[in-house]
């Protein structure tokens, strides 16, 4: 037999290895969350940064886990490269690092998934066979993680900006953006002169970038075409000219007490039902 | 490990509601279609629950040929009603108060047993008046005043018995149906001198007294009680209930009548007297009988009882003519009893309505072939044009020689109705006040009918107008004993003979004008509860009259004028000054004013509005105990008990009216500088304010303060101060958001980045010049820019009214440009477009409604301590507040924050959310036909609009404040709060022994929650603010004395650990319970388990969250890690929470 069972490391159904985190090291009998992890797997991977071999696939994070708790607490089964949150399994989010700390949106708070890129694939089997019975921790002497008051405080130090240095990453930005915008128009230019004529009258008709060639045109431009025409066509209509024009008008008035009359009757059945005309 | 939920937590009961009230209809609706009418296809679209569905009706059916029937109901639906909907509701409306075949005949044999019970009535020996030996086991039904009469009597049964009054007529309705009976007293009886000194009236008494012995041996009889009819202590009545469980169903009246012509009805002229002074007072009497005073109202009360067989063969002959007349006065009945008017002393009753009915038909005011609604209609047009004080009607065709004219009726009486035999004044007991309180309600109710967007059936027939929810200010009148010395006072022993001791009906003329006088134009009506009829068993003494409830009097008032704290009399050289002083007394005064003028007036106290709301009081004490010695304690105030819940300032008593004036001006003063800074980049377009305090309704309005700089930490480069872990939660300082737009430019990128970034820029360069120019201290963020200002801070933020719509912007891959509405557009118009446009709005709003915003702040306030503010925004919470300002109907627009709360309450509980939206009227801007648009729009996607719909003219199809809050089970928490608190608290305020104080409206239940995590109090940092604020205060870091204007450094700003708190908790538990505080210093956070989260589901990817995982052979399920997640909530919150307190006998782990 392999050794005592709580050494065994706890694999569900499904393929995931069951692990167990404490908050902190003080309290032992504190209620333990489940971590699930399992290697990451699936068919077709376009992102590079989840290498297959070496990734670890982590469900149920608790909110108070940040990237770099969290690469803590995995680095005792090995180097780890990078560790990815987010906030549910499957294709990464569009990520906004390329903008400035202070233009990135708020996370919510709230349990997530991990994806954790080992160095090497040794890093993933350890991880697997880590017995439940052992707890991994996230706040140590070491390494404390703010909760709390202190840190809501911190999070207030945090959002009170010092506006020369949120001016020079506006500048920055911005100086960007232009530079991207020039490069744009530049490339629409080039585009245009393709097809201009040549000296000698020809022009090179290619397949070209379909979004530079259409007239642009929006949605709302169309509909007012067509709510246009549709005026015109009702403008050319006779009303009430043939006899049996007027015969049919009556005879809609009449469908439409009718029809009127049947649409009380039933809110007063319904309030009736309700037992609404009890004066008192 | 095993869990099981008990299923009946508080959401789930109400979850399952529905679904009983469905099934049981579902069950009905089966049945009623196997067994009846097929045709009914009506009934049939009618979906479950009761919420309406688009009607589809076939082609055949609606172009079917019409039969002339069909056609002229049609028409006449159309023409003679708003719509055909009126119409029906009002036969329904009449189905359910009329007396069903099974109940008549109940009547008829009850009836009909009594009668014969009553013609067996022995007969016993002649006695003196005095002498009650001969009647063991029963009072006589009367107040003997003074104890002495002359004259003998004995008892024979009666001469006729018959049936009078609305049954007989058929316009009773239900509930509480009385069937009116009337013995005639034989002439052997009585003696021809009997009207004189209340010898008749007695004998009457003795009768009815001799009758309720015999009727105790009956066994047609369940119950007998005795009463009186309209509050008039000299016509006792006797009430009988069949036994059994038809008690509830019918009550029999008894009325002692003499034979009909008796009496001579010359005796009874309301100039002659009939109690002499003599007899009264017990004091021998010089004066000649030619000088004693007139006794109009004893004759009246004499004559009345001679009438009532002449007057129902006149209102059968009447009805007789009109086949509407029944309904149509059952509707006035309704109508009455809706506004407390048909009950008790000077009421106008059902006898008073069919007279009125048939004085409308004798002089052709209504056509006999009127329908129901047009006789209701005209009655009420009756009312509302004439004037019965002024102008008295009389039905007398032909009145003979001696019949008293319409001039002396006015001369004895305030209200002139005579009967048609032209002697009787029918309204001789009502006071002027009570029919302009008619007349009153009449125009008004027109003026709702006339409105097509308003529900005039719903306002005029079918909701109630108790006095406490109608009038603005309602005062009791306790211990009424001390009219009697009121009466001395004012010297009106006259009147006390008249009313036959009854002090109360005697004095309350008088005291009525005098407060009239006094209040002046201070209110625009003046309306008293009736005082009403007593009802007490045949064995015991009748109730004295001191033992009454408290009499009630209603004030609708005049907010331009009410409050204020100066009454101006005329000049001291005036001739009117001496009756200025004398209404006064000590304590008018001369004054010279600014203008020059010098003339007496009256200063009252008050500085604050919520102590100037005191004046009336004030005023009404005083003149009661000038001129009527009532002692101040008699008098008892309903209103201001709820105030102490939204006091800001505890010192100098102040409810927050001021403290909004001050952040008003203050962002004025800061709109006006940031209109004039110069070398912005692009020019500001508008300023706009986008928060609560700025329209007057934030609950708690900031107020300026200094900081302590040593109670916090600074943080580096002097950019502010920061809060410190160790020491209590600093003062919560809120942000009053401003909205600024830029003008519209080139310059303006077109993607969403980079607006936002340049947004930054112009937080940071606004925040700059500011401190440059005004040296303001700011903090610039991305998102917005704080800016402290005379110890308030502004949070503004800078928009650009293209970027929602570039949000929306995406590009096909065809390269066409559309637009796509996303959540982020959403919410950026929210804040941008439609909060600055409530806030402008609603600011309007204040300015015409003076108590708009109290109200507001009271709702607001409620919500928040029920839990339920961040369910129904504040921003919707305003709207429905809005709502009972512009369309009040039935009532007029609340004029004391006490009425508009119980208005909001009524409002919440009893509004048909599920097939109605609200509609806010917001600067009137919605026409007849955007009301039928909106309705038929909600009606035809009821299911995918919010549970509570409302819609204003800017928003008629989204309802942009309750799109995503309250759900369906929060509004029916909601509902039922009110509801209840609705009745708590009317009870309390109307019912003065109670004594539990009116916060108890504002306590939430704790019960039905399953866990509490009580928080520590110097944490929470608006702990003051509680309903019931702790003894002790903590150090918040403030200094008494005044803010800096400008300068200093940053304080802290928005800082709330509690919602921090929470709103981490919503994101981490969100699904698995729901998080419930009361903002405004509430030291518990309730949690409730969502029921559904705590099946055992199959384990997936998707769905681990804060989970633990079990096996079951090869299969593994999860369910919620219970004690992780309590846990965590130690965790996340550590440092706030103290303790948690599990209920868990609620739900076992």
């Amino acid at each position: 037999m392999a050794p005592s069972k709580d050494q065994l490391a706890c694999v569900i159904p499904g393929g995931f290895t069951v692990l167990s985190l404490r908050f902190s090291e003080d309290d032992d009998h504190a209620a333990l969350h489940q971590l699930c992890v399992k290697e990451h797997r699936v068919r077709s991977e376009s992102n590079t940064d989840r290498p297959l071999d070496r990734t670890l696939f982590v469900l149920n994070v608790p909110p108070y886990c940040t990237q770099s708790v969290l690469a803590d607490v995995f680095s005792r089964f090995g180097p780890i490269q990078s560790v990815e949150l987010s906030d549910k399994p499957g294709v990464s989010e569009s990520s906004d690092s390329d903008v400035s700390e202070y233009f990135r949106a708020a996370r919510r708070q709230c349990f997530r998934v991990a994806y954790i890129v080992f160095s090497s694939e040794s890093g993933v089997a350890s991880a697997k066979r880590h017995p439940r019975s052992v707890p991994l921790t996230v706040s140590t002497a070491g390494r404390p993680v703010r909760t709390g008051v202190s840190k809501w405080i911190q999070q207030y130090s945090v959002s009170l900006v010092n506006s020369s240095s949120l001016q020079d990453a506006v500048d920055q930005f911005m100086r960007d953006f232009d530079q991207r915008k020039t490069e744009e128009a530049e490339r629409l230019k080039q585009a245009v002169a393709q097809q201009q004529e040549d000296e000698e009258g020809w022009v090179k008709v290619t397949k070209g970038s379909r979004g530079a060639k259409a007239r642009p045109h929006s949605e709302m431009a169309n509909q007012r075409t067509l709510q246009k025409e549709e005026k015109k066509k009702q403008r050319k209509e006779l009303l009430n000219f043939y006899s049996w024009q007027h015969r049919n008008t009556q005879k809609e008035h009449i469908a439409e007490l009718r029809k009127k009359f049947e649409e009380d009757k039933q809110k007063i059945a319904a309030l009736r039902a309700q037992r609404k005309f009890r004066p008192f | 490990m095993k869990k099981k939920w008990k299923e009946s937590t508080l959401t789930e009961e109400k979850m399952e509601e529905p679904d009983s009230i469905q099934n049981e209809e579902e069950k009905e609706k089966k049945s009623a279609k196997q067994s009846k009418d097929p045709k009914r296809k009506a009934k049939d679209t009618v979906s479950d629950a009761g919420v309406l569905r688009p009607l589809k009706l076939s082609k055949k059916e609606l172009y079917k040929a019409p039969t002339v029937e069909e056609l002229n109901q049609l028409k006449e639906a159309e023409n003679l009603f708003h719509c055909s909907i009126l119409k029906m509701q009002m036969e329904e409306l009449l189905k359910e108060v009329s007396l069903s075949d099974y109940r008549k005949k109940l009547v008829d044999s009850f009836v009909q047993e009594v009668t014969d019970f009553l013609h067996t009535v022995p007969e016993t020996e002649v006695v003196e008046l005095d002498d009650l030996s001969w009647l063991p086991g029963v009072e006589v039904p009367f107040l003997l005043v003074p104890p002495t009469a002359k004259g003998k009597f004995h008892m024979e049964p009666p001469a006729s018995i018959n049936v009078v009054g609305s049954y007989p007529l058929g316009t009773c309705i239900k509930p509480r149906v009385i069937v009116d009976l009337a013995v005639t007293i034989p002439a052997t009886i009585l003696h021809p001198m009997d009207a004189i000194n209340q010898r008749y009236p007695r004998k009457r008494a003795l009768y009815l007294a001799g009758l309720a012995q015999q009727l105790c041996f009956s066994e047609a009889v369940g119950s007998l009680s005795y009463s009186c009819l309209h509050g008039n202590r000299l016509r006792p009545v006797l009430l009988l209930k069949p036994p059994g469980k038809d008690s509830s169903k019918v009550t029999l009246r008894i009325h002692a009548i003499p034979p009909p012509d008796f009496l001579k009805p010359s005796r009874f002229h309301p100039q002659k007297n009939n109690i002499r002074t003599e007899w009264f007072t017990g004091v021998a009497n010089k004066q000649q009988e030619s000088s004693e005073p007139a006794t109009p109202h004893y004759n009246s009360t004499v004559l009345g009882d001679h009438l009532p067989l002449s007057h129902l063969q006149f209102l059968s002959a009447s009805s007789a003519q009109c086949p509407a007349f029944g309904e149509g006065v059952a509707l006035l009945k309704v109508w009455l009893r809706q506004r407390e008017l048909d009950q008790g002393a000077g009421c106008f009753c059902g006898f008073h309505a069919s007279m009125l009915m048939a004085y409308l038909l004798s002089t052709h005011k209504v056509g006999k072939s009127m329908n129901v609604y047009q006789l209701f209609r005209n009655a009420l047009h009756f009312f509302a044009s004439t004037d019965l004080t002024e102008n008295g009607i009389t039905l007398a065709k032909n009145p003979d020689s001696k019949a008293p004219s319409l001039q002396e009726f006015h001369a004895a009486f305030s209200v002139v109705f005579v009967d048609p035999s032209g002697h009787l004044n029918l309204l001789a007991d009502m006071t002027a006040f009570t029919y302009k309180q008619i007349q009153h309600e009449a125009s008004l109710s027109l003026k709702f009918w006339d409105d097509p967007t308003i529900d005039g059936f719903h306002a005029l027939l079918m909701t109630s107008k108790a006095m406490i929810r109608t009038y603005d200010n309602v005062f009791q009148l306790s211990e009424l004993v001390n009219l009697q010395a009121s009466c001395k006072k004012l010297s009106l022993l006259n009147e006390l003979m008249d009313y036959s001791g009854n002090y109360v009906l005697s004095a309350l003329p008088f005291i009525l004008s005098l407060l009239q006088r006094g209040l002046g134009e201070r209110i625009y009506l003046l309306a008293h509860s009736l005082p009403q009829d007593p009802e007490w068993p045949v064995d015991s003494a009748p109730p004295k009259h001191k033992d009454q409830p408290p009499l009630s009097i209603g004030l609708m008032l005049n907010l331009e004028r009410a409050l204020s704290v100066l009454d101006r009399g005329p000049p001291a050289d005036n001739p009117k000054a001496a009756e200025f002083r004398q209404m006064w007394g000590s304590r008018s005064e001369l004054r010279r004013f600014q203008d020059g003028d010098i003339t007496e007036a009256v200063l009252w106290s008050g500085n604050s509005t919520c102590q100037r709301r005191l004046v009336l009081l004030e005023i009404i004490t005083y003149l009661l105990q000038l001129h009527a010695d009532i002692p101040e304690s008699c008098v008892r105030f309903v209103g201001g008990q709820l105030d102490d819940v939204i006091k800001v300032n505890k010192e100098i008593c102040t409810t927050g009216e001021e403290e909004s004036l001050k952040v008003v001006q203050a962002y004025d003063d800061l709109s006006r500088k940031l209109w004039q800074l110069e070398g912005l980049p692009l020019s500001i377009t508008s300023v706009q304010g986008a928060h609560q305090a700025l329209r007057y309704t934030q609950v708690f309005p900031p107020v300026p303060v200094r900081m302590n700089y040593k109670f916090f930490a600074k943080k580096k480069n002097r950019l502010g101060l920061v809060p410190q872990e160790d020491k209590p939660c600093p003062y919560y300082i809120t942000p009053i958001k401003v909205i600024v737009h830029m003008e519209g430019s080139g310059k303006w990128p077109s993607e969403h980045l980079a607006i936002r970034h340049i947004k930054a820029a112009f937080h940071i360069c606004l925040g700059q010049l500011l401190n440059k120019h005004h040296q303001y201290t700011f903090n610039a963020t991305p998102t917005y820019l704080d800016v402290s200002k005379d110890g308030l801070a502004f949070r503004i933020q800078v928009a650009y009214h293209r970027e929602p719509q570039i949000l929306r912007e995406s590009l096909t891959p065809a390269g066409m440009l559309i637009y796509r509405d996303n959540a982020e557009a959403q919410a950026l118009e929210l804040e941008t477009r439609h909060k600055p446009f409530l806030n402008s709005t609603l600011h309007g709003l204040q300015q015409q409604h003076g108590c708009f915003g109290v109200v507001c702040r009271l709702a607001k306030r409620w919500l928040a301590s029920q839990f339920l503010l961040e369910y129904i925004r504040e921003e919707a919470a305003d709207l429905l507040v809005a709502s009972l300002f512009l369309h009040p109907a039935p009532f007029t627009p609340p004029s004391s924050p006490q009425v508009g709360f119980l208005r909001f309450l009524h409002l919440i509980s009893t509004f048909d959310w599920k097939n109605n939206p609200l509609i806010v009227n917001l600067n009137g801007k919605l026409t007849a036909a955007d009301h039928t648009d909106i309705k038929n729009d909600f009606g035809a996607s009821r299911e995918s609009l919010p549970t509570m719909f409302i819609a204003t003219p800017n928003d008629t199809k989204v309802s942009v404040w309750t799109k995503k809050a309250p759900s369906v089970q929060m509004l029916q928490r909601a509902v039922m709060l009110a509801a209840e608190s609705l009745h708590v608290l009317e009870t309390h305020l109307i019912d003065s022994s109670q004594k539990q104080d009116a916060r108890v409206v504002f306590r939430p239940p704790l019960e039905a929650y399953d866990v509490l995590i009580h928080l520590v109090p110097q944490q929470v940092p608006l702990l003051a603010k509680a309903v019931d604020p702790p003894p002790i205060t903590y150090n918040q870091g403030t200094y008494n004395g005044d803010p800096l204007a400008s300068g200093g450094v940053l304080p802290v700003i928005d800082y709330d650990p509690v919602r921090l708190y929470l709103s981490e908790l919503r994101d981490a538990f969100g699904d698995l319970a729901l998080f419930f505080n009361d903002p405004f210093g509430g030291t518990v956070i309730a949690v409730l388990w969502k029921p559904s989260a705590f099946e055992p589901q199959p384990f997936k990817t998707s769905l681990m969250n804060a989970r633990c995982v079990e096996v079951n052979g090869d299969v593994a399920t999860t369910v919620p890690n219970i004690e992780a997640i309590l846990q965590d909530f130690r965790i996340i919150g550590k440092g706030l929470v103290k303790k948690l307190e599990l209920r868990t006998e609620k739900w076992a782990v």
